[in-house]
């Protein structure tokens, strides 16, 4: 094992990350034995549906979790950002770049409260996230009236555009004749690599894992670190931003006083892929796998003929599994 | 010679690329107290965390009491009767002091915790060790010394047969220590076996019987105390001889300037009204009893912990300094007595760590060049002499004099002109100390200023051009070093109001 874990490739790309691309192969081997409708390219397309908005989830809550902290906001924070500027889309005569804007502008609004809360103020990351989760879902309702809210649909002539984002029609010799192209994946992978960048390339990323390493260390160095743990949320907060509009993307409709469940899935996720729920260490690409599990295994629970309540199970046990690995290997380090 | 109660053989132990111990052996007998001596690193630690079970050990047997055993963790060797002082306090700060002496084993009363005999036994316990802590009160509110206390109050209270003090001197103050002394010589008459770690080579010679000696992992060998002298011993653990006096005579010019004035500072029950300067190319020892404020002064001084009145003045330039950031600019830089809390990150690498306080310098916009960041990281590895496979090697893999040299980099790199070196040599050996010392010196003659404070008389006589002295938050002396002895300081130390 040791041997296998010391070959320069396996070290360069990291361990536990070829053992969960191992686990999403498995995974999807498994899926297609156990169901016949499985493999087939619209079950794909349904999973990345499902693993864009996710994806931009669990990249945002990375940075957060790299500090020590944790957000619990992100998921109801998402369908804030979709329901206000989704509702100010369809009463004001607004193009849809400037709603979609908005929906970025109103996930750092909440990320710099939480940030700002955290890192100035010193709440604990848990309570003050608990807390805008309930002001999100609570803000959101009110503004729509407890209505849910429509996004326009991809035949809609002025604003329909807006989800080539996530999947690309292409129109073959018949109206009929369909294929639709996931270009969503692709702006998930540009926005990894710019989330990478931004983790080990640059002082930002440098300071909030250090500081989620070790704060005190940090804070004597002479860093100003309630900036950076306050930034770590504000990132956060532009993501769960974009994670709206690809939510709406790929959906259409949102429903006010949901989103819970993907707070966990996010975390999950992140966790899954190798991010410390301790703080100080973060793997960008680690969590684009995660998610790419999670993702796979929604579309699969329900491919084998089992309801959407098995999925949250089956989410809850990663959470635990994925966090006593964390744990465990943490305490094997020490 | 005494019944032998435990034997270690041929213990071999690995991590990641460091080969920590190499077929040691070791043999305690009872009724003795038999020191483990090594340079840092040398694997006197990992040595006792096999023995207790910490760490499992890759070969070797051990044998106590005649049969032979295995921990697999401390709880067990506790059981069997070893018990380990460490190094690093583990208490639990937001408890009281009963309650951290009996945790995991209170006295119970029906289903309900019984306080009031947990408060009695640990009065017990202070009792017999002739030392006087109130029991009700909380841990994090005594001073390190004090904790320190504790823990060994812990240790013994405990029916053990073998304890093991990990440099439980490193924390205390001369006076404690004599009590520390006392003891364990009462232990020693009870017939335990006692290993006593310790870098303090004067220590070694008053209270240990036999030593046995480490060098990088190795077993070098085990002499009888009295019959060989501080050199031997020495020589064992480093193959050299460094033995330094104290200094006679300041090297600083009468006319060198001020570059720090404080004036009047006070904060919290711990500074109380401190004025001071420090003059260019001086060291400037803060000598004074575990507790006197000199950690607290400096800190406030650094700006890490709030101050309620005082000037600063840099210079002669009057300063605001709010928190570290402030003080950063203004040039100076903190080396914290505490460096796994406040010094390094120990999860980071030793770069990382390097270019912490600087790293402005090493970006090109928001981007870091983590060539030029490698670059310095490796010259200043070089300069300290700091041990290390590479540059990329997480701090918390290095030995604790490495792990100071990192800290000390990172300061270096920032170039300051005055520099808070806060007990610079806790808990490192002799080698890497006189290296550390050679850099202080270096370090002035280039101009630089620094305030060191220490624990360890020899230190401040050795090192200090002047000596500030402190007592219950309160500047009680001001020494240069031509007037300065031991027992100026320690009048000085014990001048309470």
């Amino acid at each position: 094992m040791d041997t296998l874990k010391n070959i320069p490739i396996v070290r360069k790309i990291g361990f536990n990350k070829i053992v969960l691309c191992l686990v999403l192969l498995i995974m999807y081997g498994m899926f297609s034995i156990l169901s016949d409708s499985f493999v087939n390219y619209n079950r794909i397309i349904s999973a990345l549906n499902y693993a864009y908005f996710l994806g931009f989830l669990a990249l945002g809550v990375t940075f957060v979790i790299g500090t020590g902290g944790i957000d619990f906001s992100i998921g109801p924070v998402m369908f804030c950002c979709a329901i206000v500027s989704g509702q100010i889309l369809s009463k004001s005569s607004l193009p849809v770049w400037v709603c979609m804007i908005i929906a970025i502008f109103i996930g750092v609004v909440f990320g710099c409260f939480n940030g700002f809360m955290v890192a100035y103020c010193k709440v604990p990351p848990f309570i003050i996230s608990m807390a805008s989760m309930q002001i999100a879902k609570g803000a959101a309702s009110v503004f729509t009236g407890a209505q849910i809210v429509k996004w326009p649909m991809a035949q809609d002539q002025t604003n329909g555009w807006f989800r080539n984002l996530v999947k690309y029609r292409l129109i073959g010799d018949t109206p009929r004749d369909v294929t639709i192209i996931p270009t969503g994946l692709i702006c998930l992978i540009i926005v990894a690599i710019v989330c990478a960048v931004i983790l080990n390339k640059t002082k930002t990323g440098r300071y909030i894992l250090c500081l989620g390493s070790n704060k005190e260390a940090v804070r004597l160095s002479g860093v100003n670190v309630k900036k950076y743990e306050m930034l770590a949320y504000v990132i956060c907060g532009i993501l769960v931003g974009i994670a709206s509009i690809f939510f709406v993307g790929a959906y259409t409709t949102v429903q006010p006083g949901m989103g819970d469940q993907y707070n966990n899935e996010a975390i999950a996720a992140a966790v899954m892929g190798g991010t410390s729920m301790a703080g100080g260490i973060a793997s960008i690409g680690g969590t684009i796998i995660g998610v790419l599990i999670i993702a796979l295994l929604q579309e699969g629970i329900l491919a084998i003929g089992l309801t959407k309540d098995y999925q949250l199970v089956v989410t809850g046990l990663i959470v635990i599994i994925a966090v006593s690995i964390d744990i465990i290997s943490r305490r094997k380090k020490n | 010679m005494g019944e032998v109660i435990l034997t270690m053989k041929g213990i071999d132990k690995s991590f990641p690329g460091v080969h920590a111990l190499n077929h040691v052996d070791l043999e305690i007998q009872k009724g003795e107290v038999h020191a483990l001596m090594g340079e840092n690193g040398a694997g006197k630690s990992t040595l006792m965390k096999v023995l207790t079970g910490i760490y499992s050990k890759d070969e070797g047997t051990i044998y106590f009491e005649g049969k032979e055993v295995s921990f697999s963790n401390p709880k067990e060797a506790q059981t069997a009767g070893i018990v380990i002082v460490h190094q690093e306090l583990n208490m639990m700060g937001h408890l009281t002091v009963a309650q951290n002496i009996f945790a995991g084993r209170e006295f119970r009363k029906g289903s309900f915790i019984d306080d009031q005999k947990m408060i009695e036994e640990s009065n017990k316990i202070f009792k017999r060790m002739n030392i006087n802590i109130d029991p009700t009160e909380t841990m994090s509110n005594l001073t390190v010394g004090k904790q320190q206390m504790c823990e060994i109050a812990k240790a013994i209270s405990h029916d053990c047969k073998v304890i093991i003090f990990d440099e439980p001197s490193a924390a205390l103050t001369e006076s404690e220590i004599q009590e520390l002394f006392k003891i364990i010589r009462d232990l020693k008459k009870q017939g335990m076996g006692i290993v006593y770690i310790s870098h303090r080579m004067d220590e070694i010679k008053v209270i240990t019987d036999r030593v046995t000696v480490m060098r990088d992992g190795t077993y070098v060998g085990t002499i009888i105390t009295e019959e060989s002298t501080k050199d031997d011993i020495i020589n064992m653990m480093v193959g050299r001889v460094i033995y330094e006096d104290p200094k006679t005579k300041s090297n600083v010019p009468k006319d060198a300037p001020v570059v720090l004035k404080v004036e009047h500072l006070n904060a919290g029950k711990m500074v109380k009204d401190v004025s001071f300067e420090l003059h260019k190319g001086e060291i400037l020892g803060f000598s004074g009893l575990m507790g006197a404020g000199r950690t607290e002064t400096a800190r406030a001084l650094f700006g890490a912990d709030v101050k309620e009145s005082g000037d600063i003045f840099i210079n002669g330039k009057k300063v605001v300094i709010n928190n570290p950031m402030d003080a950063v600019k203004n040039g100076i830089g903190y080396l914290s007595e505490d460096r796994k809390r406040f010094g390094i990150v120990t999860g980071k690498s030793v770069a990382e760590n390097t270019t912490m306080a600087t790293l402005e310098k090493y970006c090109k916009g928001p981007f870091i060049n983590k060539k030029k960041e490698k670059k310095t990281a490796k010259e200043y590895v070089k300069r300290l002499a700091t041990k290390t496979p590479n540059t990329e090697q997480l701090v918390v893999n290095l030995s604790g004099g490495n792990q100071q040299k990192v800290v000390i980099a990172k300061w270096l790199v920032r170039d300051c002109d005055v520099l808070i070196f806060d007990e610079p040599t806790r808990g490192i050996d002799v080698g890497a100390k006189s290296e550390i010392y050679h850099l202080m010196n270096e370090l002035v003659e280039e101009g630089k200023s620094i305030i060191m404070i220490s624990s360890e008389m020899t230190e401040i006589l050795r090192m200090s051009d002047r000596i500030v002295v402190m007592c219950e938050g309160r500047k009680t002396a001001e020494i240069n070093i031509e007037d300065a002895s031991q027992e100026s300081i320690m009048h000085a130390a014990t001048l309470r109001d």
